[in-house]
């Protein structure tokens, strides 16, 4: 699988745009900074949430559903047992429970549907078992966490309290190197992807870890890839990217051909539409803007381009599917989730 | 390697960047001074952390939302940068052009002023003027977005020839009318929208959208104008192009240059009444600046080359900014592979030491000189220096503690120790008393003793003590 063999195409209906979730908020009901999110076994949405240091507000988990019903939000900015400092990974297991990582504590916090806090574990370091920067994380079938441990540049495989079972990688930018990784999924047949974020590339692993194939290289062209921060896989072998250094989502087949990209097409969500409808101000002197200026950023760099075009996607740190393969982009810039789906 | 050519390349990292290790100094005394000189004012993509890396671990300072403080990302550039001039003519600049967040409230816009100064900071006055007379946080800052054809607002106009370019008493209050009326129809995107969450502080709905300069012709006074002189239909780039020309433009940022680089003159408001303190190197920069069309890197290259820099009687004559301190103490302490959330911390000092970047305190920026230092700031300088050199966790620390310690003797006299502590820290020469101090310190527990194994942890507290000790001096507070 190689990415020299990436054909152009003009696909732009294999995903189709749905709705936008979310909104700004420090708390509560709301979005800040929003760094993952999983779907639980209940069918609810679980997002991680950053703060804006040293403000320790923002911090927290909120839990919501697709029609953008807020259920409630838990934990908080700190370093005792159900707190985190900067929320990474969050990964749900078969029964519901739901795990956080923590990329500055290098702990994982284990917390029950409902937001209680269960448990935590991890420590620094890099011997076996250990955690330098855990980022993503994701279980298999069997209820086995990966967690991507990225200033270790491997992955390691744990059982859900934390038993060290097995690790793979190393650093470099080789076949099977990593550096600095970030997201991780665990595809239908059990294959691992993870989002090698430093090298530009997605590779496939086998359950065991051996190293089967690597898509895409570094670049800005169909097929390759800026610093991506996740992956998803669907049941028909399709592989979604946050293309995060680029500002974009990238589709590929099953071999890596390139299928579509996605620039980001954010409308109001049933919150941001709340607001504005109480804010009449805003509202008014929004409807009087151009949102979607033309502009001369003779830097060419998306970053600026995603700040100042506010319905690009912005920092996507996240793709998930759910069992109707709707894809959920995380912006953290934007405080939002653009959903896409797949016609008929 | 003569000691004096590293404390030569040492002052001049001191003052062309923010200090460097014994290793760095060793490496560009090799190269020699005026080869150093060049690379420092090379114009080439900087090798630092990294945006990536920063936004991957300090979400708040990708996006750059709201209230935030904007200067972090500074921070990591200048504690890393192997390209440290490059942000040190972005702080001399942001302290000339004086730009704050709390008017301006758009964080992004305040870092993208930043990001224009290292862009443009070293390259044609001229260009600079006009990049920052569209820069959206100084039109912000000063209302040139209320300066309309038929009804100007004076507020750029003035501050551009007070402040960032003449200085009072060359020009008329008929000139500061006049170029307010060039600059109208310069102004943000979608003005209105954005000025009023500004003004709110609405993250509402989806976090601040980024701003963008506008020229608005149908709002652009086209008539003609009597400026400084000359009389035509100027718009704002022919207004710039005039002032660039005056000899008063050349004199004031030659002594700014000199205030900045080499030695502190006194507040700018002093300037019309008191001679510089030393007008022949002025008048040396002024040519330098006419002979390279007002080239500013042509410019430092003439002040770094210059024997008034060079002179060890500038040596130590200046007082470390804030910025200045926690940057070059970061710089050689840290760990620069990866953002943590101490960094976000250590950005806090700053403020704490009187120097919130991207605050001033108002448009004539900070008070500079002894005025760093007050009963309160002196404190916050000391407890964070040597509470950073005293940490024998911090990467940095422990290199220096490991070299210092592996000297080939087995037993390390107080003299020796204190002398290779002042050559880690950053090849600082002390006084006579100051070293005798330090020595009578390091003399408390008698010779160091270093075992084939190395530095043991006893050895380290005694080393990182020192290294505390050193980072309180008076030589190492200045610069």
């Amino acid at each position: 699988m190689s990415s020299t063999n990436i054909k152009e195409s003009k696909r732009t209906d294999f995903l189709i745009y749905d709705r936008t979730m979310g909104i700004a908020a420090m708390e509560g009901r709301g979005l800040y900074f929003p760094s993952d999110m999983t779907l639980g076994a209940n069918g609810k949405i679980y997002v991680a949430n950053r703060s804006n240091h040293p403000v320790p507000r923002g911090a927290r988990v909120t839990i919501l559903d697709l029609e953008e019903n807020f259920y409630r939000v838990f934990g908080t900015f700190g370093r005792e047992p159900g707190q985190f400092i900067w929320a990474t990974g969050l990964a749900s297991d078969s029964n519901g429970t739901i795990y956080l990582s923590d990329i500055e504590t290098n702990m994982i916090s284990v917390f029950d549907a409902e937001g209680n806090y269960q448990s935590r574990w991890g420590t620094h370091g890099a011997d076996e078992g250990q955690l330098d920067g855990p980022s993503g994380i994701a279980f298999d079938a069997e209820d086995n966490l990966y967690v991507v441990d990225s200033n270790n540049s491997r992955v390691q495989k744990f059982t859900r309290d934390g038993g060290f079972l097995s690790s793979f990688g190393s650093y470099g930018a080789g076949e099977g190197e990593l550096d600095i990784p970030w997201g991780i999924t665990v595809d239908p047949k059990g294959d691992i992807y993870v989002a090698d974020w430093r090298n530009d590339r997605i590779q496939r692993f086998s359950p065991d870890g051996e190293f089967l194939a690597e898509l895409g290289e570094s670049g800005n062209g169909d097929g390759q890839f800026n610093r991506p921060t996740s992956v998803a896989v669907d049941a028909d072998g399709y592989i979604y990217v946050a293309d995060w250094g680029n500002e974009r989502v990238q589709v590929l087949d099953s071999k890596g051909g390139f299928v579509q990209k996605l620039r980001g097409e954010a409308t109001l969500s049933k919150w941001a539409e709340e607001f504005l409808n109480a804010n009449v101000e805003e509202a008014e002197a929004r409807a009087r803007s151009n949102l979607e200026p033309v502009l001369d950023l003779v830097s060419g760099d998306p970053h600026e381009e995603s700040a100042q075009v506010e319905k690009y996607f912005w920092g996507p740190v996240a793709v998930k599917l759910d069992a109707e393969n709707r894809l959920y982009v995380t912006e953290a810039n934007r405080h939002r989730i653009q959903v896409y789906v797949r016609p008929g | 390697m003569a000691r004096t050519d590293v404390e030569l390349i040492a002052h001049l990292f001191r003052r062309a960047g923010f200090g460097a290790t014994r290793g760095e100094l060793e490496k560009y005394a090799v190269k020699g001074y005026e080869a150093t000189v060049e690379e420092l004012l090379t114009h080439r993509e900087a090798r630092w952390m990294g945006d990536d890396l920063v936004r991957r671990y300090h979400f708040e300072a990708s996006g750059m939302d709201g209230s935030m403080d904007p200067s972090l990302p500074w921070l990591y550039r200048m504690a890393t940068t192997d390209a440290p001039l490059r942000e040190k003519v972005a702080l001399l600049w942001h302290s000339i052009f004086a730009t704050a967040n709390s008017k301006v409230a758009s964080p992004k816009s305040m870092d993208g002023q930043i990001k224009m100064f290292r862009e443009h900071g070293m390259g044609s006055f001229k260009t600079l003027l006009v990049e920052l007379s569209r820069d959206p946080a100084m039109i912000v800052w000063l209302d040139n977005q209320d300066n309309h054809n038929g009804a100007i607002n004076e507020n750029y106009g003035r501050e551009l020839l007070e402040l960032f370019s003449m200085g009072v008493g060359n020009y008329s209050e008929e000139d500061i009318k006049e170029c307010a009326r060039a600059f109208t129809g310069w102004t943000i995107g979608n003005t209105e929208y954005m000025i009023m969450r500004s003004q709110r502080d609405s993250i509402w709905p989806y976090g601040r959208i980024g701003w963008h300069f506008e020229y608005r012709p149908e709002d652009h006074d086209d008539g003609e104008k009597v400026f400084l002189g000359e009389r035509g239909r100027f718009n704002g780039e022919d207004v710039v192009d005039i002032i660039c020309q005056q000899p008063a433009t050349a004199r004031f940022i030659s002594r700014h240059l000199y205030h900045f680089f080499v030695a502190d003159e006194p507040p700018v408001t002093q300037w019309p009444y008191t001679p510089p303190r030393d007008p022949e190197a002025i008048e040396t920069l002024c040519a330098a600046y006419y002979d390279n069309d007002y080239d500013i890197r042509s410019v430092l290259r003439v002040l770094f080359n210059s024997d008034f820099f060079r002179s060890s009687d500038s040596w130590y004559e200046k007082i470390k900014s804030p910025a200045e301190l926690v940057a070059g103490v970061i710089r050689v302490t840290g760990d620069s592979q990866r953002p943590r959330l101490k960094v976000a911390d250590q950005n806090v000092w700053i403020g704490d030491m009187g120097q919130q970047l991207l605050n001033p305190p108002s448009v004539d920026g900070w008070h500079q000189g002894v005025e760093w230092v007050d009963t309160g700031n002196f404190v916050e300088r000391l407890n964070f220096a040597s509470g950073q050199f005293g940490d024998v966790d911090n990467p940095g620390v422990r290199a220096m503690i490991s070299r210092i310690a592996s000297n080939g003797e087995e037993a390390i006299s107080p003299e020796q120790l204190v002398d290779a502590c002042l050559d880690e820290i950053g090849a600082i020469s002390v006084s006579n008393e100051t070293r005798a101090v330090l020595v009578e310190f390091a003399s408390q527990d008698g010779d160091l003793s270093v075992g084939p194994a190395g530095p043991d942890e006893q050895a380290h507290g005694r080393i990182g003590d020192l290294l505390a000790m050193v980072a309180s001096t008076r030589e190492y507070q200045r610069t």
